[in-house]
């Protein structure tokens, strides 16, 4: 068997690459939308609902919840009680309170999304469902509330993606205070790209408008601060000795998991890309080959990230 | 109407005696020791004693018989150890690894839908099988690692001491029962005069991963050689 294989074999760890591909897609939706409220307010002059960015962001945040939610639904050994976590509390558990966080964000991101985009909506409907313009409009007056809400949420739901494995005892690696903040981090990074590479490259936003100028400035400290805070989290774990020591070693010293990290997460994901904006000039910066490439590099690296901290943090236990 | 001073004193003393006493009497009859049991709940706990064991297995088929656990998964495990001490004095240290029944459990603090719970009856964690969607969360916070997917109602399963068959009929848990050198103790914590407490009272013991908080209710006497590795 080869060690990929060996490493994604089924039974080897509880919560699979599945749920990483959930983790990651939660967390590119809640910072698309945090960048995409912070241009709104900032940056966009004139109709936002004009802005490449804008309309990549309100395909790809219900999208990005959407789609995790679901491939969540079927890695439950019984899919069809799904519902059962909707109507239960436990409001010691993270997961349930995060069940009602995603439940929250939804309806307001959808609310969001409909006042923007409100015009588009109500040609699209054709005279049909006149309820729906009367309601947006109704909803319109409290915009400026709604949208600071929704940032507010966002940030929580790229955080409670950390929070969910930092409740976890078992694990010394995913019990660690500094994964929410990693995991934010990396949800601006990964909605940046996403922003980037769908607002540029499928809704034709200005390559050298003031949007696209904006993200491109907003990833580089991101993705260092996104560093900085692995370091942390790793020299967290070594310092507290015992089994924490251990997992850290476990993880990033030697292995299928290390090289994983090494050279996927902090080589192609985050050190490539940085070099890249670093070394390329203006000309090429703005081109679509060069922002497909260095956004294609920050998703894929983030969704590595994800994938190493759940397998790589379920390796050792405390 | 006259009051001696050994009339006041005896009528003091009366006052104290009904208020003063009785009040303590009846706030730390509210169980301050775990020991005393006054509300008639019960604290299951079980001890495992590694001097008796022999490694048999005999608990882990008991189990199996009598909660229809299905090859493949188990509620308990026997674990050997590397040899212990050199030849010709060698043997192994056989540890018991099933569910913990924890005071502040963490599968019951992290499960969305509370289908992991405590009962306040016994003190045994359980697992409402209705309730349970399949999410694994409490698979993985397990710090002991106890828990599994029952392959065919696909709840997360594990021991509940019997709870619902052995218990039930008023026997000891089957793992208890079938023990050939009666290495396992079980028992209420909240009877002082229970039989484990006595073994509590007279023997060493120790816990699993204790300083996490769990509080577990599984206490094993040590293997009385090497190091104890919990």
């Amino acid at each position: 068997m080869s060690a990929w294989e060996t490493a994604f074999q089924s039974g080897v760890v509880v919560w699979d690459w599945i749920i990483a591909i959930y983790l990651f897609l939660a967390g590119m939706s809640a910072g698309a939308v945090m960048i995409s409220i912070y241009l709104k307010r900032k940056v966009i002059e004139g109709d936002p609902s004009e802005n490449g960015i804008l309309r990549a962001t309100a395909f790809l945040a219900p999208f990005g919840i959407i789609v995790g939610l679901t491939i969540l639904i079927f890695h439950l050994t019984k899919p069809l009680a799904f519902w059962k976590i909707m109507i239960f509390v436990n409001p010691t558990s993270v997961m349930s309170m995060g069940v009602i966080l995603f439940n929250v964000y939804m309806a307001v991101l959808f609310i969001w999304i409909g006042i923007i985009f409100r015009k588009q909506i109500v040609g699209f409907l054709k005279g049909k469902f006149e309820f729906v313009d009367g309601l947006l409009e109704k909803f319109e007056q409290f915009e400026n509330a709604l949208e600071l809400f929704l940032a507010f949420l966002a940030l929580i739901l790229a955080a409670y993606t950390g929070f969910l494995l930092s409740a976890l005892q078992t694990f010394p690696m995913l019990n660690n205070p500094v994964l929410p903040i990693l995991f934010l981090f990396s949800s601006l990074s990964s909605g940046a790209a996403a922003c980037l590479l769908f607002g540029v490259l499928v809704f034709k936003e200005d390559s050298h408008g003031p949007s696209v100028n904006w993200v491109h400035g907003f990833e580089r400290p991101v993705v260092m601060f996104e560093l900085f805070v692995l370091v942390t989290f790793f020299t967290g774990l070594i310092f507290a000795g015992g089994q924490s020591q251990l997992a850290a070693i476990n993880a990033i010293g030697s292995g299928f998991w290390a090289s994983w990290f090494w050279w996927g997460v902090i080589g192609a994901g985050m050190l490539l890309p940085l070099l890249l904006n670093a070394v390329a000039p203006k000309s090429v910066k703005h081109s679509g080959v060069f922002i497909l490439v260095v956004t294609t590099l920050s998703l894929v690296g983030v969704l590595m990230l994800r994938t190493f901290v759940l397998y790589a943090g379920q390796m050792t236990v405390v | 109407m006259s009051c001696s001073r050994r009339n006041f004193l005896t009528g003091a003393g009366a006052v104290i005696f009904t208020t003063g006493v009785a009040g303590t009497a009846v706030i730390s009859s509210k169980k301050t020791l775990a020991s005393v049991q006054e509300d008639g709940d019960k604290r299951y706990g079980m001890i495992h004693d590694e001097t008796a064991c022999i490694g048999c297995t005999a608990c882990t088929e008991a189990c199996r018989e009598v909660n229809n656990v299905p090859e493949g998964v188990s509620r308990l495990e026997i674990v050997r150890s590397e040899p212990q001490g050199e030849f010709p004095n060698v043997d192994y240290r056989f540890t018991r690894n099933s569910c913990q029944h924890c005071d502040n459990a963490p599968c019951v603090m992290v499960c969305p839908t509370g289908a992991a719970y405590k009962d306040e009856k016994t003190g045994i964690i359980d697992v409402h099988q209705d309730k349970c969607v399949g999410c694994g969360y409490c698979l993985l916070a397990c710090p002991y690692q106890v828990r599994f997917f029952h392959p065919e109602n696909k709840s997360a399963d594990k021991c509940n001491f019997c709870r619902d068959t052995n218990l039930a009929q008023g026997k000891l848990p089957a793992c208890v029962e079938s023990c050939p050198t009666k290495a396992l103790v079980f028992g209420d914590l909240n009877d002082p005069s229970s039989e484990i407490n006595k073994v509590l009272n007279t023997q060493v013991v120790y816990r699993d991963k204790v300083h996490l908080g769990t509080s577990p209710k599984l206490y094993k006497v040590p293997h009385q050689k090497g190091e104890i590795s919990s």
